[in-house]
């Protein structure tokens, strides 16, 4: 081929937007925002923990809850049960972002490994204390009541885990010169951070803003975390986008 | 005589870096970083939130909250704020102390800005280990949960702010390069810790 | 340790700098965990599974307070000390004569384990959340909070094996970590792995309140924490010099 016509094809090919990327990881990626729409249906709609039900409510209403919700409850866990990979899944391909940053993959393994500890007590705990309460008819109103306790605090309640990867991920960004996700981002994260400290008082308060469906323990928190995943997901496009196709294999 | 040697080595210092600071000052910038920018201002939106959530719930039990603030020690409360406002006055002079290349006195004022945030937190901690023995807990009532969380996740902001300006004197201490935007990326954090205690301050203690 | 002014900038700094980061997680947050271990009024004698459910409601009411304070800070802090073990895992990945097959099963085996750490606070705090729950259901949630913070031992059993067997493979001329790591490690799973019977046993050194079950096995699991934190130091150490990271 001759240099003319190379050098017009690049040219052209720069005018052109690269969409580059690795196709497995886009395919990785379009799990993500697919997973959490999901979640978000599950979790608002069916499983009725978004927002969740009151603690200031005596044991019989308690019992009342699961009734009345039995059929939801079980849909939306039950599809929870089965797809919740997908939150493995978003965790991976961001860890594998992060390996992409110059700080090495101490962070990456930490954020991987935090959200994964995280999985249980923060998601898994409540789809299964729920689907237990609904499980049986006419189950110990006590018992359920102690599901319904067990369920709720674990999912509001689960602070660590989450806290110890935003700070992962926030520390990975700020030291990276590799510009995979933006410095503000690493902000964002440390007000997440913020808001699982804000919902300590979860496990004292019974009614207001810092019970288990407060506003501030619950609602802000679930604001921020709204914008912090929307965030997450738009620039692991940029990421994946911005990805040369021909980079090795990471390490 | 330390001072006469000091204001004729400013003067140096001033006259060296005059050009290099007058071709700064043509280029107008923002101070510190966008990304800092960001978090200052999203910090304060979720403080803001926080605050109003306090009022609201202020205006359904005003009696209860009257009663319970009346049990905060104003003059501690005035104490911590004056240390904070000390220590932004610190943090802002090295800032004008690094825009003139004189990064011995930057250091200096970081460190004391440094300190009055350390006092800051003994203070504090003082504070809620007296309202402890006296019985108030973050259990008493929802005043005291607020009074509390907000003046923990605060402190969590200062400890913070401790971490940011540690690295600021790494940068100040960094013979190479010494990139303003870190230094003034980090005074930008710290004053808005300082305004967030000042509106918190105005809550929890004084607001009647 | 002092890094080198030409390195500021090089990926392999912010390699060492992140591990320093995540090593000193493990001092800064282990003295917090340890202040709210020494404030449970469950530890110290730790409480006996011989209560009955009167006596264990009893004294969740009695010590609401500080029940909370110190289960809600391992709630909050307790996962800070994951950092330091991903070092661990980082520094076996460098080990020149093996693959990273067991740097890859230990953080597998870390993350398990800390899963179960991260479960246990939150049936304490369950218990303590209404005093005036049916004593028997608060000596359930007891029951599960002991077993679940006292008996799984498995994950970190297996990752002290791990470290040993890799540290015994790693025998070329720079190995990563000292020889007597390995014995260390391999000492530690041995005097964590009984506690596995707190699961089984309600009486004795091995139930969740024995000499064997709770002290042993913690207070292993603490010098593990800060004789590694020293080696790891001395280890990021090396591979700044080795890397003409620092001096």
């Amino acid at each position: 081929m001759s240099a003319q016509s190379s050098s017009s094809t690049d040219v052209a090919d720069a005018g052109r937007v690269p969409r580059a990327g690795k196709r497995d990881v886009w395919l990785v990626f379009w799990i993500v925002p697919a997973f959490y729409t999901a979640f978000g249906v599950i979790f608002f709609a069916l499983a009725r923990v978004m927002p969740p039900p009151r603690p200031d409510v005596t044991t019989d209403q308690m019992v009342h809850f699961f009734h009345a919700h039995a059929l939801t409850i079980k849909i939306g866990f039950g599809i929870l049960v089965l797809i919740v990979g997908g939150a493995g899944i978003a965790n991976g391909i961001v860890a594998y972002h992060m390996k992409r940053m110059t700080v090495g993959s101490v962070m990456a393994y930490c954020y991987l490994g935090a959200m994964s500890v995280g999985a249980l007590p923060g998601c898994l705990l409540v789809a299964f204390c729920f689907l237990t309460a609904v499980y049986r008819p006419g189950r110990d109103p006590q018992l359920l009541a102690l599901l319904y306790d067990l369920g709720l605090l674990s999912y509001v309640g689960s602070l660590g885990c989450f806290a110890t990867a935003y700070f992962a991920f926030a520390v990975a960004i700020l030291y990276d010169k590799n510009e995979i996700f933006p410095k503000w981002l690493a902000y964002v994260s440390i007000w997440q951070i913020v808001t699982e400290i804000m919902a300590v008082p979860v496990f004292v308060s019974k009614a207001g803003p810092f019970a288990w469906n407060g506003s501030i323990a619950f609602w802000l928190g679930v604001v921020v975390f709204g914008f912090w995943l929307s965030c997450v997901i738009v620039f692991l496009m940029k990421a994946t986008e911005r990805q040369p196709v021909d980079e090795p294999p990471l390490d | 005589m330390a001072n006469a040697e000091q204001t004729a080595a400013d003067l140096d210092a001033a006259a060296a870096s005059s050009v290099s600071s007058a071709a700064r000052q043509r280029t107008l910038h923002t101070p510190g970083d966008g990304h800092m920018w960001v978090m200052v201002l999203g910090d304060l939106i979720i403080f803001g939130a926080y605050f109003i959530i306090f009022m609201v719930h202020r205006a359904m039990k005003p009696q209860e909250f009257l009663a319970s603030e009346v049990h905060l020690n104003i003059n501690i409360g005035v104490l911590n704020t004056l240390v904070l406002l000390a220590s932004s006055w610190f943090i802002a002079r090295s800032v004008q102390a690094a825009r003139a290349d004189d990064h011995a006195q930057a250091r200096r004022l970081t460190y004391l800005g440094g300190l009055c945030g350390v006092a800051f937190i003994l203070i504090k901690a003082y504070e809620w280990s007296t309202k402890i023995d006296q019985g108030y807990t973050i259990s008493t009532n929802e005043f005291f949960m607020f009074y509390y969380m907000l003046t923990g996740v605060h402190l969590f902001h200062v400890s913070l702010g401790l971490l940011i300006l540690s690295i600021t004197l790494r940068e100040l201490r960094n013979p190479r390069r010494c990139r303003l935007f870190m230094v003034e990326a980090g005074a930008t954090y710290w004053h808005m810790v300082d305004l967030l205690w000042i509106v918190i301050f105005a809550l929890l203690y004084v607001m009647r | 340790m002092q890094i080198l002014a030409e390195a500021e900038d090089l990926p392999k700094t912010a390699n060492i700098k992140t591990q320093l980061v995540s090593l000193w997680t493990a001092p800064v947050f282990g003295v917090v965990l340890l202040i709210a271990f020494l404030a449970f009024p469950g530890f110290f004698p730790p409480m006996s599974p011989d209560m009955t459910a009167e006596q264990v409601a009893k004294f969740y009411s009695d010590h609401t307070a500080l029940i909370r304070f110190s289960m809600i800070t391992f709630n909050l802090c307790g996962i800070m000390l994951l950092p330091f073990f991903i070092v661990i895992v980082i520094q076996m990945k460098r080990m020149a004569t093996q693959s990273h097959v067991f740097a890859y099963c230990y953080l597998t085996a870390a993350v398990s384990g800390a899963t179960l750490f991260a479960l246990a606070d939150i049936f304490y705090l369950v218990a303590a959340f209404r005093p005036d729950r049916n004593p028997e259901l608060v000596m359930l949630l007891n029951d599960m909070a002991w077993m679940i913070f006292i008996a799984p031992v498995g994950a970190f059993v297996a990752m002290n094996l791990l470290l040993g067997a890799a540290v015994y493979f790693d025998d070329g001329p720079s190995p990563v970590f000292p020889r007597w790591v390995g014995h260390y490690a391999i000492a530690t799973a041995l005097a964590m792995a009984p506690a596995a019977g707190a699961a089984v046993f309600a009486t004795g050194p091995l139930a969740w309140n024995g000499v064997v079950s709770f002290w042993l096995r913690n207070a292993a699991f603490a010098l593990f924490v800060v004789v590694m934190f020293f080696v790891l130091r001395n280890v990021l150490h090396r591979q700044a010099v080795d890397e003409g990271v620092a001096t």
